[in-house]
């Protein structure tokens, strides 16, 4: 089905609210027809500061037999050597509840503070008002839901309340599917009212999210992709095999303890900007300083590592892959989300299982994990078990050289000074002696022609840059308004009914967006909403010239080949 | 990559483990591979960062994967014994991968929650796994742990006792909050590990 309102022949997820009513009473299922009404009136942001968090340890700790055999198995199975289902052959029969019981309600930290900093806060503890379910007014009334469930209606997965106490509300977004689908069709999306319900169907785990938010269809699909690629990063596929042997496998407890991974997620989508460019960010060093870096990773990838990761925070400070491997943006945020959200890499050393969906969907790797300071880590993976004296090793080596070369001490003074600043952005003084007479002052704030921020992508590396929010969006909440605007834009940018686009000039009462893509790069710009087109094309101009008198500084270049080709295109400009 | 080189452990044989094979200790020197087990939210990682660092962090901290930790503990008979901590995480999903850090061990340490029934369930299931596949001369302690949580207690000691005795393991109550009992811990563990004859 076609996420355009195009009448279907088929019998299709209406997209009128009465009508998506009378599907759902058609599925005659408890919880259905209390949907429509109760998803509307206020809502509940989710970023609202109000907000009281479990510090639970973990919702898992029950035994699954299954997939402890799973993994036992796979390795036969590799040879064609299937054994027979058998799951209860386990010693122990675990049941949910044996994790801490001391947990609480805590009020959060700080309600300033903003969401930019990953672990800080200690908000990504657990899970978020356990206490609800849906029969709870508070939880209908949450802006934006995510569920994961299988497609036995089973619940994996809901970022608030308990998935078990879910179990019925489960069974209708089931059920949803299963109507759909009994008709030779796909479920995308339906709407009601102002909420709009997005499905995505990966074999037997659905992933679906509820919002009121007014994102796009599409960017809301690719947070659900990014939520399942999450999932898998923490299981891999091989999870599939549970639910062929056994269909109404209950998968939630495999994900124990991994509330805080999600939680953190599903807060990027609203301040991560890679979350919808699928390219990453570096932070901006000097050349000879990311060398140094550079140098030493590829020594040790040439040493049997896969991958070789320095990062600081959701920056990262170079990679090096073995031979022809090569990480997709996307594995290198939910990598780092993972790793930031979970506060036991800081505090020892740590060797775990972990696959990297757009590498290998089947597979682990084992990554070895190791925090320099509170914000700067190495990552190293390999396909290799037993190799975390190799690895740890190998890590002494990179401090040796971080240190001897202050690359620890340079990116801390990056993380603090070396911002792009739109009051930066260089004034073209040969054609524009003095600033136009026409800009008010308030014109003024910001950069040239009443810019306020900027992201620039580089195509051929993966990456971006973005500017610091200027002083009209300093606040949290303007931010993230801001990136939801980017969002839209991006979405309708890349529409591949309409475009895909190369530039789009868009005024309204908050901004003016301007968005210009070419073979070689993307820049989402946001201006004062009176800001003059003309003005803000030529700071758009000159905000892609001064990138590239900076790209050394703020980009990572992997090979010579690939460094090679880059400037080649620039070269075409 | 294939699907099978890349997999955790299984106990099928042919799986790495994680062996730092230069254990070479002598009279007065050992070293010692330790590996905790036991579900999730028991306090094996509190116990260790007590250990360690004479830490206590009563946010729960979920342990991804393992984490490895050492520290050096100097005996009364002037020997020294460097623990190589392997601190385990609970999960379920991780259960496949415990023999990559148990393998090889010297000494493990299964740990429960004195006030959760089930976890000492799941200390048994981990005793069991590893009279089945941990080596042979392995030392094992069995450890209630929040025994400062004694109000709240379900297991009580003697059951726990005379089930450590019956698996040749011994037993200790610990608390990683108070401290309680946990360098005892590891001296025990230490002053049990075998010398190494010296060289004549």
């Amino acid at each position: 089905m076609d996420p355009d309102p195009s009448p279907d022949p088929a019998p299709p997820p209406p997209p009128a609210a009465d009508e998506a009513t009378t599907a759902l009473d058609a599925l005659s299922l408890r919880a259905a027809a209390d949907l429509p009404p109760d998803f509307a009136a206020p809502e509940i942001d989710e970023d609202d500061d109000d907000e009281g968090y479990a510090t639970a340890a973990s919702r898992g700790g029950s035994s699954t037999a299954a997939w402890k055999e799973e993994m036992e198995g796979l390795e036969e199975d590799a040879y064609g050597d299937a054994g027979p289902p058998s799951p209860s052959s386990s010693g122990y029969a675990g049941e949910r509840g044996s994790s801490l019981a001391s947990s609480g309600i805590e009020e959060e930290p700080d309600a300033a503070t903003p969401p930019h900093a990953p672990g800080a806060e200690d908000w990504a503890r657990g899970k978020k008002h356990a206490d609800e379910d849906d029969a709870s007014a508070s939880w209908r009334k949450r802006k934006k839901h995510f569920f994961i469930l299988s497609n036995s209606g089973k619940p994996i997965y809901s970022r608030y309340g308990d998935e078990h106490k879910l179990a019925g509300f489960s069974a209708t977004l089931q059920a949803i599917v299963s109507f759909v689908e009994n008709s030779a069709d796909h479920i995308k999306f339906v709407r009601a009212g102002k909420h709009q319900i997005v499905f995505l169907v990966k074999g037997p785990i659905y992933l679906v999210c509820i919002s009121c938010t007014e994102e796009s269809f599409e960017g809301l699909r690719g947070q659900l992709e990014l939520m399942y690629g999450q999932m898998l990063l923490i299981l891999t596929k091989s999870v599939n095999r549970c639910f062929e042997k056994n269909p109404k496998f209950d998968m939630a407890p495999l994900l124990g303890g991994t509330d805080a991974v999600f939680l953190s997620l599903i807060r990027a989508f609203s301040w991560n900007p890679a979350t919808f460019l699928h390219a990453y960010t570096c932070l901006p060093l000097a050349q000879p300083t990311r060398q140094a870096a550079s140098a030493v990773l590829q020594d040790i990838a040439d040493s049997g590592v896969l991958f070789a990761l320095l990062m600081c925070e959701h920056k990262v400070i170079s990679l090096v892959g073995a031979q022809k491997a090569t990480l997709h943006p996307d594995d290198i945020l939910l990598l780092a989300n993972f790793i930031l959200s979970s506060e036991s890499f800081r505090t020892s050393e740590s060797f775990s299982p972990i696959c990297l969906p757009r590498y290998n969907s089947m597979a682990f790797l084992y990554a070895y994990v190791h925090f320099f300071d509170e914000n700067t880590y190495v990552t190293l993976l390999t396909p290799r078990s037993d190799a975390f004296y190799d690895l740890k090793d190998s890590r002494a080596r990179i401090q040796d050289v971080l240190l001897k070369s202050n690359v620890l001490l340079e990116v801390q003074r990056s993380l603090h000074e070396n911002v792009l600043r739109v009051e930066d952005v260089p004034v073209d003084l040969s054609s524009q002696p003095t600033s136009p007479p026409a800009q008010s002052s308030e014109m003024a704030i910001g950069g040239p022609a009443g810019l306020w921020h900027f992201i620039y992508k580089s195509v051929n590396l993966d990456q971006y840059v973005s500017s610091e929010f200027a002083l009209p969006i300093k606040s949290p909440k303007e931010q993230k308004r801001l990136y939801k605007a980017y969002q839209k834009f991006y979405a309708s940018m890349h529409d591949k009914a309409t475009g895909p686009h190369r530039t789009q000039f868009r005024r309204d009462e908050d901004y003016v967006l301007f968005c210009w893509i070419t073979q070689d790069f993307e820049l989402y710009a946001a201006f004062h909403p009176l800001a003059d087109k003309t003005q803000a094309i030529k700071t758009c101009n000159r905000v892609c010239q001064w990138i590239r008198d900076v790209e050394n500084k703020v980009f990572v270049y992997g090979e010579s080949t690939l460094a090679w080709q880059y400037h080649h295109c620039w070269g075409d400009m | 990559m294939g699907c099978s080189s890349s997999l955790p452990a299984s106990n099928a044989g042919g799986i790495g483990n994680i062996n730092n094979d230069n254990s070479a200790t002598d009279s007065k020197n050992l070293k010692l591979k330790l590996v905790l087990l036991g579900d999730s939210g028991v306090g094996k990682s509190c116990i260790v960062l007590r250990f360690v660092r004479g830490q206590f962090d009563p946010t729960s901290k979920v342990t991804v994967g393992a984490s490895f930790l050492s520290q050096v503990l100097a005996l009364e008979d002037s020997t020294t014994v460097k623990f190589e901590i392997w601190d385990t995480a609970g999960q379920e999903r991780y259960a496949a991968l415990a023999p990559l850090y148990y393998r090889g061990a010297g000494a493990a340490i299964v740990v429960y929650d004195i006030t959760s029934e089930e976890s000492l369930n799941k200390a048994q299931y981990w005793v069991k796994e590893l009279q089945k596949h941990g080596s042979q001369d392995m030392i094992m302690a069995l450890v209630g742990n929040k025994a400062d949580l004694h109000e709240k207690r379900t297991v009580s000691s003697q059951d726990a006792q005379e089930y450590a005795d019956r698996n040749n393991m011994f037993f200790v109550e610990t608390s990683a909050k108070t401290a309680d009992n946990i360098n005892q811990l590891f001296e025990e563990i230490a002053k049990r590990l075998p010398r190494p004859t010296p060289p004549s």
